[in-house]
């Protein structure tokens, strides 16, 4: 099919609605982005821009107005295992099963494995998160940082195409957000997959991303697409950082002033 | 619990700058309590004693009285109960009744699935399982038993039939309201492991509504257990054989006072027994998921 150069997940002029009681809501309009193989690709903008709708079509959750969505050419057409969400709600953990029947269910209900190499696979990617001591206990025992890893670990199990991340460290404490944004890039490092972040904040986006998809509100639409070259060294100096803030700054609210997020 | 004590003597290490600590006297801290406090403490032998207490007052009531075919003594009632457990009839009534009640528990649990399903499928499955249960939901089982006796006859058809009524209604609102408020976070877990169908319905929905399906099993059988007697009350499941109901009933028409009251006690002592039971299914799944509300 594509071959490797081409782009892995390509979303054309895709717009997103939504219906409420009384109306038809325009989430997105008309946005278009692609994301090769290892990209950590990053939606940011204030609330209102449907970065999280555009995740969700891109999961498979909804249907585009207009537009196409294609993961490896191939157009999405519903949710599936190649897409692993990862969501910001602490119960995206089923409750009723351990920290390893969470992750062994997932591989077990996509019907990637039989249940026995589930089982192990589960263990090996719960100790990649540091979580070998509580995979036998159920996940209300487990802290809110605990939960987001179990919830990580578990999509990483299943090893799909493209990670989705819908804000998934926003509900945290600042210190235990900064060392969850540390070990993913290290797992990132580790396995170089393709992830799709969304998120509001701009340290989190430049931390993260490699590339950030700049997205004004009402409806979503794409203001600027920014290379963040931090991960060459060459430009970790201290200002770096700095810039590229003021710049996504400068972009996001070039004509609403003094908006806050 | 076990953690805390694990963490305490790690933080105390890890203050910093401390070479010469002075040892703080921070005196003992945990203290056992005295055995008296540790038994108080529990109250399953707190309500042990409460009943004892309401047995002595039984007791003291009923010679005051010196009426056995109004208020039989608790010593009266607990001979007769003896007596018709070891030699009476009593056993064979309990059982009658539990296979009556169970097979129209089950039947009604199963419409209640079917209907909960059927409802969480379509927008028009939803508002009949809302008209069926508004109107059907503030009936009293009971008040079906003479139309149940006209279509069914004198029988076990009737009683089943009035039991079905009983628990089909709560279990399906309960089932149904428990599968609407799964989140939304959850169902998308589920699509996204690619579910569909009845294994969603049984890998997901089920276990994710799981504290509301259990609350309505515990009010349908709560509804069909005092519909069961009620109805036993009336008649016998068939001719020569019927439940605790009716051994009540047939004792009363005998005068035999301390064996109704015998059979009231049997009848207490099975409802309990049953909620114990629904307790023992709470705290292992619910409670221990974290998941009681």
């Amino acid at each position: 099919m594509a071959t490797a150069a081409a782009p892995l997940l390509k979303v054309e002029g895709v717009t997103l609605q939504y219906k409420t009681r009384e109306s038809l809501v325009t989430a997105t309009w008309k946005v278009d982005f692609q994301a090769d193989r290892s990209d950590r690709l990053v939606l940011l903008g204030p609330s209102g821009c449907g970065k999280s709708t555009l995740l969700k079509a891109v999961g498979g959750y909804l249907a585009p107005a207009a537009g196409v969505i294609t993961l490896d050419g191939a157009r999405i057409t519903g949710p599936g295992p190649d897409r692993v969400m990862v969501f910001q709600e602490a119960d995206q953990m089923l409750p009723w099963l351990t920290v390893r029947q969470n992750v062994a269910f997932a591989l077990t209900a996509s019907g990637s494995c039989g249940k026995r190499e589930a089982e192990d696979q589960a263990g090996v990617y719960i100790k990649k998160v540091r979580l070998e001591k509580f995979a036998d206990t159920y996940p209300h025992t487990l802290s809110g940082g605990m939960k987001q890893r179990v919830a990580i670990a578990r999509c990483l199990a299943m090893k799909p195409a493209v990670v989705l991340m819908d804000e998934p460290f926003a509900a945290l404490d600042a210190l235990t957000r900064q060392r969850m944004q540390e070990e993913l890039l290290e797992l990132w490092d580790e396995s170089r997959f393709t992830m799709l972040f969304v998120t509001h904040s701009i340290e989190e986006a430049i931390l993260l991303g490699n590339r950030v998809v700049l997205l004004s509100p009402h409806p979503g639409q794409v203001r600027e697409i920014m290379e963040v070259d931090l991960d060459d060294p060459a430009n970790r100096f201290h200002g770096r950082c700095d810039e590229l803030r003021d710049t996504i700054h400068r972009v996001l609210f070039k004509d609403t002033g003094d908006y806050v997020i | 619990m076990g953690n805390q004590t694990a963490v305490l003597p790690a933080l105390l290490h890890q203050v910093p700058g401390g070479e010469s600590q002075p040892e703080l006297p921070i005196g003992e801290i945990v203290q056992p309590l005295s055995l008296f406090e540790r038994l108080w403490g529990e109250s399953a032998l707190r309500k042990l004693l409460l009943v004892a207490l309401l047995v002595v007052l039984w007791q003291c009531y009923s010679a005051r009285v010196a009426n056995p075919l109004v208020f039989p003594s608790f010593s009266a009632t607990a001979l007769a109960l003896w007596d018709s457990l070891i030699h009476g009839e009593l056993p064979d009534r309990v059982a009658v009744s539990l296979r009556v009640l169970l097979s129209g528990y089950l039947l009604g649990i199963l419409l209640a699935t079917l209907l909960a399903a059927v409802a969480t499928g379509s927008r028009l499955g939803n508002d009949l399982l809302e008209v069926l249960t508004a109107m059907f939901n503030p009936l009293p089982a009971i008040a079906l038993l003479p139309l149940a006796l006209l279509w069914f006859g004198l029988g076990s058809g009737s009683i089943t039939f009035v039991l079905v009524h009983a628990v089909l209604w709560p279990v399906a609102l309960n089932t149904h309201s428990g599968f609407a408020s799964v989140s939304a976070t959850t169902r998308m877990v589920g699509r996204n492991y690619g579910l569909t169908g009845w294994r969603y319905v049984v890998r997901i929905l089920i276990p994710a509504a799981f504290p509301a399906i259990l609350t309505g099993l515990k009010n349908g059988w709560a509804f069909a257990w005092r519909t069961l007697i009620a109805a036993e009350l009336v008649f016998g499941v068939s001719s020569g054989s019927g439940g605790i109901g009716w051994y009540i009933y047939e004792n009363k028409n005998q005068l035999e006072i301390a064996r109704v009251f015998a059979g009231l006690l049997t009848v207490i002592a099975i409802g309990v027994a049953m909620d114990s039971l629904f307790r023992v299914v709470e705290r292992r799944t619910v409670q221990r998921w974290g998941m009681s509300r």
